[in-house]
């Protein structure tokens, strides 16, 4: 079995506790309007390009067996809907300017690279499975989580959500963590701005409550798009109903993905009037403190 | 009144208002402007001076200094005596003749400070005596009065000392009445006693280390804590004062250079002492409580870890490693001491080693060590290669390549050995009695290492316990690389000849942008557990350690090999050829065993993985790597957890010494910007920590480019 993995992080201290190695894979159910992730999406273009590194050498052009990459007069052009993702072009392109968003490879391959770092995940650290939607792959998923487990190595899954209902008892068993994107509380405006309502994935939080799973849920706080007290009473409620909550993430929005979709070749989709103040931050985290939440924010801005 | 942090919620605060507002005037450069108002004690009006032997000038310099130095009460003080003469900043003894200062003095030391805890000053001077009464040549009795010539200005500084305090600092009046002539009986006692036996050397212009400041105060504070004398607290403001006199040279306007605080005076905590018991105490908690405090950079800590080392003491390193600065270092202690006996060094010397300078580790008190760089790189480009050279080398394959490489390597690690056994021995190999070649005189230095007064022989000439003399290999991962970029690019892939490519390397990649782009971003170099180069690193170092390892025990000096740059990366650049893994003439290259720059692309812990790997036991002398941390990945509890796993997983992976700094470049570039808003923002630079607005342009460039691993 192959997963389309867009990278290996290791030394995550943001993706779960301690130190961590985050398996991103590619493939979401989901469209946030707000992705930070674009190359994750499942209509992600195969190649990152990065302008600033090509020197209009021609080595993409001369091995495309496509014509999909024409470089003029030292100006590369891409076209996308010629390109079978075959991979020459990365591997002749000389100063690593074109790059694959993703790369097959095997559960064997992938659990070697994790334990790599298995020296310093201690107690508290291990790997984490995020995406894209990591579960979107339920049974490759399921596969690594279950031989992480079996080598002692601590689980973490980085999850939207959405998976089929019948698989959360198999999860619980196999997850030590769920680091939950719970995205807005509004069902309308859920499905508006990430393509799919939220009731299914209310009810597999609950269902993998019930089960005894760990979860903190991570809250992207985004201005003008879900950042409004009823969001926040939502979070505060929510958790409040968990048994097995252990804590919430405020994470502000960010343009970053913006220089991502630059290499993906697609134009640019941040707005930075979504960005929150640190002043708007501090007071959604004195707000759900103030409702017993446990919520995180980070010292950075 | 900030002392900087590169974490928003900044330090803590523990100490009191005085004190911490003493920290902030010295770290300003209050006391190191002072002391340049007086930077010698002219010795021109004392009659015959030019026509005395160097070891009667010395005498002379010592006395006068102990005689009219500037006598300093601070009013914060807790323990007192200081180093008030400027021109010991410089590296000297400061006492002129003509103007000029006469004698260089010593460092990448740590003095027998310990042995004046135990028997007092008095008790030198017994060993003295007694010394002086068994059977000498001439030259050593002299240098035995001499050693008594220094304890008597000793004595007539600790003189002026408790004449200044008699009715101004009664409280410090007590203290020097008993120490250090005395053993000290309190911690407070013994607190001042070791500070002004420091104090004394450096004012003397030596930059001396302290050694294991917990394993030589801890019994002390213990006993004061259960006897109820002193409180913790208590006990903190009396040591914060040793740490606060400590920044005492530092100066509001150092010219720019490598960075003002490195005057060597190192600190090695924790650890297990001769009989293997660990030493880790309540002195060592205070110790990393005023640095995470204060930010003092001015004295290098390295903590000695191993797999036993107590979570708290792990938790306490990373919370004061976060907050920038990369004061505190970790030593990977079962390999240190493994390492120690295989050079020889019995099990308890080896058990108790602390280090000089930076971080070659020696056993305290009983060495005299020194070291001498040497390129790798440019060995491989100017000597195996021959690129300067209009008709450079050729090679079949890689194995024809490396045998002739480590040739050239063994062949320079041998002329350096020939070298210094020519200079520093009289006496033929294997002649007895040995013969050393007078050097330097240093009766103070002597005095207080172990082995000089028994013998009567000088630091620099056989005298102490332990004489080493350590090569240290620089720019080991660039020849690494560069070796893998010719072995993957000409012999393996076959992108281009080997005589092509080494013309295109020759003309500093002229024409060539896309091959040097290929050998820059195609391959994973050292740094990126990748195991085809990091073998090329560790076969290096094992012929390398042959060598080495070959004069132990043939000689009276110890040969340990190292590695280092201690930034000389920088002044190499030039001297170097283009570098096959894609770097043109002039890029500044690898520090110390860190990955070329930009190299690094798969986070701190594959570093470390690849550092790992090396044959690090058969590196005696030490092998450094450094690491650097963004904030965002150090901060909140998980950012301390990062750090305890990082240090875990070095010490499971067997590394020797591992320098962790946090720091953001765009900070950095603000205080290029706005030194005068920066003046106590501190940064590791390599064996040392430097304040970064007293750092020339190109060193602050340097450490700007470094790699920091973040995350995504």
């Amino acid at each position: 079995m192959r997963l389309p993995v867009t990278n290996i992080q290791y030394m995550s201290t943001h993706d779960g506790p301690g130190l961590r190695t985050t398996v991103f894979l590619q493939g979401c159910p989901l469209h946030c309007i707000w992705c930070h992730n674009p190359e994750t999406s499942n209509d992600a273009p195969p190649l990152f390009f990065t302008q600033s590194l090509c020197i209009g050498c021609g080595a993409c052009a001369a091995v495309c067996p496509r014509g999909a990459q024409i470089v003029r007069e030292t100006m590369r052009q891409y076209d996308a809907a010629a390109c079978n993702g075959c991979g020459a072009c990365v591997s002749a392109c000389p100063t690593g300017a074109l790059e694959a968003t993703a790369k097959e490879m095997t559960i064997e391959e992938i659990i070697a690279l994790v334990e790599r770092d298995r020296p310093f995940y201690g107690k508290a650290g291990g790997v984490t499975l995020s995406g894209g939607e990591p579960l979107y792959h339920l049974d490759g998923a399921m596969a690594l989580l279950k031989a992480f487990k079996a080598k002692g190595i601590s689980t973490a899954v980085e999850t939207c959500g959405v998976f089929p209902n019948s698989a959360a008892e198999a999860l619980a068993e196999l997850v030590d963590l769920f680091l939950w994107d719970y995205k807005d509380t509004d069902p309308a405006r859920h499905k508006k701005n990430t393509g799919s309502d939220n009731r299914g994935i209310l009810r597999n939080l609950f269902t993998l409550d019930q089960m005894g799973a760990k979860i903190r849920l991570r809250c992207i706080l985004i201005e003008g798009v879900n950042f409004d007290e009823t969001h926040l009473c939502g979070i505060a409620d929510t958790y409040g109903r968990l048994r097995h909550g252990v804590g919430v993430d405020l994470l502000p929005y960010h343009t970053l993905g913006d220089a991502k979709l630059t290499r993906l070749g697609r134009p640019p989709a941040g707005n930075r009037d979504w960005i929150p103040t640190r002043q708007r931050l501090l007071w959604a985290q004195r707000f759900l403190l103030s409702r017993g939440v446990p919520a995180n924010l980070s010292e950075f801005g | 009144m900030e002392f900087y942090s590169v974490l928003p919620a900044g330090r803590p605060v523990r100490l009191c208002e005085a004190t911490r507002r003493f920290a902030y005037e010295s770290l300003q450069g209050k006391y190191g402007d002072a002391a340049m108002e007086t930077p010698y004690i002219p010795l021109d009006s004392i009659p015959g001076f030019a026509a005395m032997t160097d070891l009667e000038k010395y005498d002379c310099a010592i006395d006068a200094i102990a005689r009219k130095a500037p006598v300093r009460l601070c009013e914060q003080e807790k323990v007192c005596g200081a180093a008030t003469l400027g021109g010991a900043i410089g590296h000297v003894v400061p006492a002129s003749f003509g103007g000029q200062p006469i004698f260089q003095s010593v460092s990448h030391v740590t003095l027998g400070f310990d042995r004046v805890l135990r028997e007092g000053v008095t008790g030198l001077r017994r060993a003295v005596e007694t010394s002086l009464c068994a059977e000498h040549t001439p030259e050593e009795k002299r240098l035995l009065e001499s050693m008594n010539r220094c304890l008597d200005a000793f004595t007539v500084w600790h003189g002026r000392y408790l004449d200044a305090t008699k009715t101004a600092r009664p409280d410090l009046h007590a203290l020097l009445e008993r120490v250090p002539m005395e053993p000290p009986r309190t911690f407070h006692e013994a607190v001042q006693s070791l500070w002004f036996l420091f104090a004394f050397t450096r004012l003397c212009g030596n930059w001396s280390g302290i050694g294991r400041i917990d394993w030589m105060l801890g019994r002390f504070l213990r006993q004061d804590l259960e006897s109820g004398r002193l409180t913790l607290n208590e006990a903190r403001e009396i040591l914060a004062s040793f740490f606060i006199k400590g920044c005492e040279w530092i100066r509001s306007n150092t010219p720019p250079g490598t960075g003002d605080a490195q005057h060597y005076q190192n600190i090695v905590l924790s650890g297990i002492d001769a009989d293997g018991k660990d030493v880790t105490c309540e002195v060592t908690y205070l110790v990393l409580d005023i640095v995470e405090e204060l930010g003092i950079s001015d004295f290098p800590i390295a903590v000695r870890v191993s797999p036993d080392t107590d979570a708290r003491l792990l938790q306490k390193i990373a919370e004061v490693v976060r907050h920038g600065g990369g004061v505190v270092a970790v030593y990977n202690e079962p390999l240190v001491i493994d390492s120690m006996l295989r050079q020889g060094y019995s099990l308890k010397e080896a058990r108790s080693f602390a280090n000089d300078g930076c971080w070659e580790v020696q056993v305290p008190g009983k060495t005299y060590f020194i070291y001498e760089p040497f390129d790798s790189l440019a060995i491989l480009q100017k000597q195996t290669l021959k690129l300067e050279c209009d008709h450079p080398a050729h090679f079949d394959n890689f194995e024809a390549l490396y045998r002739q490489y480590k040739a050239d390597l063994q062949q320079k690690v041998e002329s350096i050995w020939q070298a210094q056994m020519n200079w520093r021995l009289l006496s033929k190999p294997g002649e007895t009695p040995v013969r050393w070649r007078p050097m330097l005189v240093c009766p103070l230095v002597s005095l207080l290492t172990e082995g000089c007064i028994e013998t009567g022989r000088s630091y620099y000439e056989g005298g102490p316990v332990y004489t080493v003399f350590s090569p240290h290999i620089g720019g080991l991962p660039d020849t690494a690389n560069c070796l893998y970029a010719i072995q993957k690019i000409v012999f393996e892939d076959k992108k281009c000849d080997f005589d092509t490519f080494l013309q295109i390397l020759k003309s500093d990649w002229k024409d060539n942008e896309a091959l040097r782009q290929f050998a820059l971003s195609h391959y994973d170099y050292f740094g990126n557990d990748n195991d085809e180069v990091d073998a090329i690193a560790s076969r290096i170092l094992s012929d390398f350690a042959d060598v080495t390892e070959s004069k132990y025990g043939k000689s009276p000096v110890l040969f340990p090999a190292g590695v280092s740059t201690f930034g000389r990366q920088i002044e190499w650049r030039n001297l170097r050829t283009a570098s096959a893994h894609g770097h043109r003439r002039g890029d500044i290259l690898s520090g110390n065993f860190s990955p070329t720059p930009d190299s690094d692309h798969s986070g701190a812990t594959a570093i470390i993985r690849s550092y790992c790997k090396a044959p690090l036991l058969r590196m005696g002398s030490g092998a450094a790597l450094d690491i650097k941390l963004f904030p965002t990945t150090v901060e909140g509890e998980n950012g301390l957890c990062a750090i305890e796993s990082l240090v875990r997983g070095f010490v499971a992976l067997g590394g020797f010494f591992m320098q962790i700094d946090v720091m953001d470049a765009e900070v950095l570039r603000q205080a290029q910007l706005h030194p005068e808003a920066y003046k106590t923002l501190a940064v590791r630079v390599s064996g040392w920590s430097a304040r970064f607005v007293t750092l020339d342009r190109e060193w602050q460039e340097m450490i700007i480019e470094r790699t920091s691993q973040g995350v995504n």
